[in-house]
């Protein structure tokens, strides 16, 4: 019997773990989260109190979009991506084949992040429209929740196969990580994916936010960097791990 | 039901021990070294070594014996503790070229629940890259007697159509190496034959199929090659036929009620049923060697005392107590 090639497994990851991943329950869930931001920046938007609508955009954005929205979607729907097969057994239907383990956890993570990218980039593209603060704020949203997606999902589907309860683990992550310690300075931010999707709003809209002070290509490359090690890492455990 | 025995499988062997000589030149297809397994301080499987050839071996021990822990470490699905495992002289964690041979019908229930009988067994033919996926799926399911064009998803099947496609599963890619986890597990009795039947069809054919379970019967019609693993030992292994005699020759100890222990007691040890007696608690319990010829000898003897009798209960008839007898006897 032939070694399967790297795309072929990858597809067939892709198309098996999108299939699972996607659950009623899931999607109204996230999209309840999402609905809370859109019905907030519909009444910033309409509010004629507001004396600068961008500041108050991006703030708006980067405090329900970026620290709630875009990292919860993508936990739910990348620790599950592997973590849920690992849990209730399958991932041996996966592993137990003639394939490599890389194109296993990139089809798992494009699997995820193709659930997770409309259920991000629309509310989060929708809210900025709505705030009316321009076309720069809807463009920088737009981007950052991209990459933002993009790489909480790397972080996550390694999570997925590195503990048990990754979604409980993630959530601690998002609150105490990302949300906590990643404000006590721009050493601890540069540790966080949001200082990264914050210094891509800041940079496209020239509104300053605490401790997004990376450049455009740092906020865009260094997440490129570690969704690669993310994935190489979730090769890796895959390779080592037990599998029951 | 009386079943038809298996046929005899010249090709089988299994050998246990000290591991000499060249594997390849062999035809070894699995090789256990020293296999020992330990979770934190609980030891699943403690120093077991064998080598299987092509044919039908069974894996026989109770439940928790540590046969799914030894199936797993085959597969590569985890590694020994301490020891070696080599399937076609390689590690299947490490060969994926191996893990393509080897075809696992695991004991977990865990399956895709929302992917139908075909689609799941296709998968599996896709995973191992075979061309035309779903024609070799269709003949997979046919071999286990699953329509392929069911509409409904294996999360709603039952017990022994979900083992019947994971057999299939497992069936798909033609291995040379079947490893099958208490595959017979919620089958009714006529499945449970059409699967024994293809066990050693495939046996026959020249594949290596190690099949487990912790049901004597069960063994008794898959094949006459077994390894009997206990409390994660192994306990026995080489002919069933032989091992039978070898557990039917153990002593047995049965209780009897009755309205008079000592008398019948005495009886009993005058005319040489038993080996030893004793009265506990108002109960004759007795040791024998040969329960047929005490079965045959107690009613005429109670009938020729004028002695009833109420109740007789067979004390260590159980699977555990075979398995524990076989691994104290080492």
């Amino acid at each position: 019997m032939a070694a399967v090639g790297n795309l072929r497994a990858t597809t067939i990851t892709y198309r098996l773990i999108l299939r699972q991943l996607v659950t009623g329950g899931r999607v109204l869930a996230l999209l309840a989260l999402s609905a809370v931001l859109v019905l907030v920046s519909l009444a910033v938007g309409l509010s004629e109190d507001v004396e600068d609508p961008l500041e108050v955009g991006v703030a708006l954005i980067d405090l329900m979009g970026f620290t709630l929205v875009v990292p919860i979607v993508a936990l739910v729907f990348a620790a599950a991506a592997l973590g849920d097969t690992r849990e209730d057994g399958t991932l041996v239907y996966l592993w137990l084949r003639p394939m490599g383990r890389s194109p296993i956890a990139l089809g798992a993570w494009l699997a995820s992040v193709s659930v997770s990218v409309p259920l991000t980039l629309l509310p989060l593209a929708v809210s900025a429209v709505l705030l009316d603060a321009g076309s720069d704020l809807v463009a920088a949203t737009i981007l950052a929740a991209f990459v933002g997606v993009l790489t909480y999902a790397a972080v996550f589907l390694f999570l997925g196969v590195l503990v048990r309860n990754p979604v409980i683990w993630g959530v601690v992550y998002i609150l105490l990580w990302e949300g906590l310690v990643a404000q006590f300075g721009a050493a601890t931010a540069r540790m966080a994916v949001r200082g990264y999707t914050r210094s891509i709003l800041t940079s496209m809209t020239d509104v300053d936010l605490d401790l997004g002070t990376l450049s455009m290509t740092m906020g865009i490359l260094v997440p490129a960097v570690i969704v690669v090690s993310a994935l190489a890492l979730t090769s890796w455990r895959l390779n080592e791990m037990e599998v029951a | 039901m009386t079943l038809p025995p298996p046929p005899p499988d010249p090709t089988t062997r299994v050998e246990v021990g000290p591991m000499v000589g060249d594997p390849i030149a062999d035809n070894i297809v699995v090789e256990a070294f020293g296999v020992t397994k330990a979770f934190g301080d609980v030891v699943a499987v403690s120093d077991v070594s064998f080598r299987l050839g092509p044919g039908l071996t069974a894996l026989l021990g109770p439940n928790g014996a540590g046969k799914s822990t030894l199936f797993r470490m085959l597969c590569g699905l985890t590694q020994p503790s301490k020891g070696n495992v080599r399937v076609f002289g390689k590690n299947a964690r490490r060969d994926r070229n191996v893990r393509g041979r080897i075809g696992l019908a695991p004991q977990q229930d865990a399956m895709f629940d929302r992917l139908s009988a075909l689609e799941f067994v296709t998968l599996a033919a896709a995973t191992h890259g075979i061309v035309g996926p779903e024609a070799a799926a269709r003949r997979s399911l046919d071999l286990v007697e699953i329509s392929a064009d069911g509409p409904k998803r294996v999360g709603a099947f039952s017990k022994g159509m979900r083992q019947r496609v994971k057999l299939a599963a497992a069936l798909v890619n033609d291995p040379d190496l079947l490893i099958l986890d208490e595959p017979l597990t919620g089958l009714d009795p006529v499945q449970r034959n059409r699967m024994i039947a293809l066990f050693n069809e495939l046996a026959a054919a020249g594949k290596c199929i190690l099949v487990s379970s912790h049901v004597l019967d069960e063994v008794a019609r898959l094949g006459s090659n077994i390894i009997v693993i206990a409390q994660g030992r192994l306990a026995a292994s080489g002919d069933y036929h032989a091992l039978r005699e070898l557990m039917d020759d153990r002593p047995h100890r049965i209780r009897v009620r009755t309205d008079q222990p000592r008398r019948l007691g005495a009886a009993i040890l005058e005319r040489g049923v038993a080996e030893g007696v004793s009265v506990v608690e108002d109960r004759l319990v007795l040791d024998t060697r040969d329960v047929g010829l005490f079965g045959r000898q107690l009613a005429p003897l109670a009938v020729e005392l004028g002695v009833e009798l109420n109740e007789l209960v067979p004390l260590d008839d159980d699977l555990e107590s075979v398995f524990r007898y076989l691994v104290e006897r080492r």
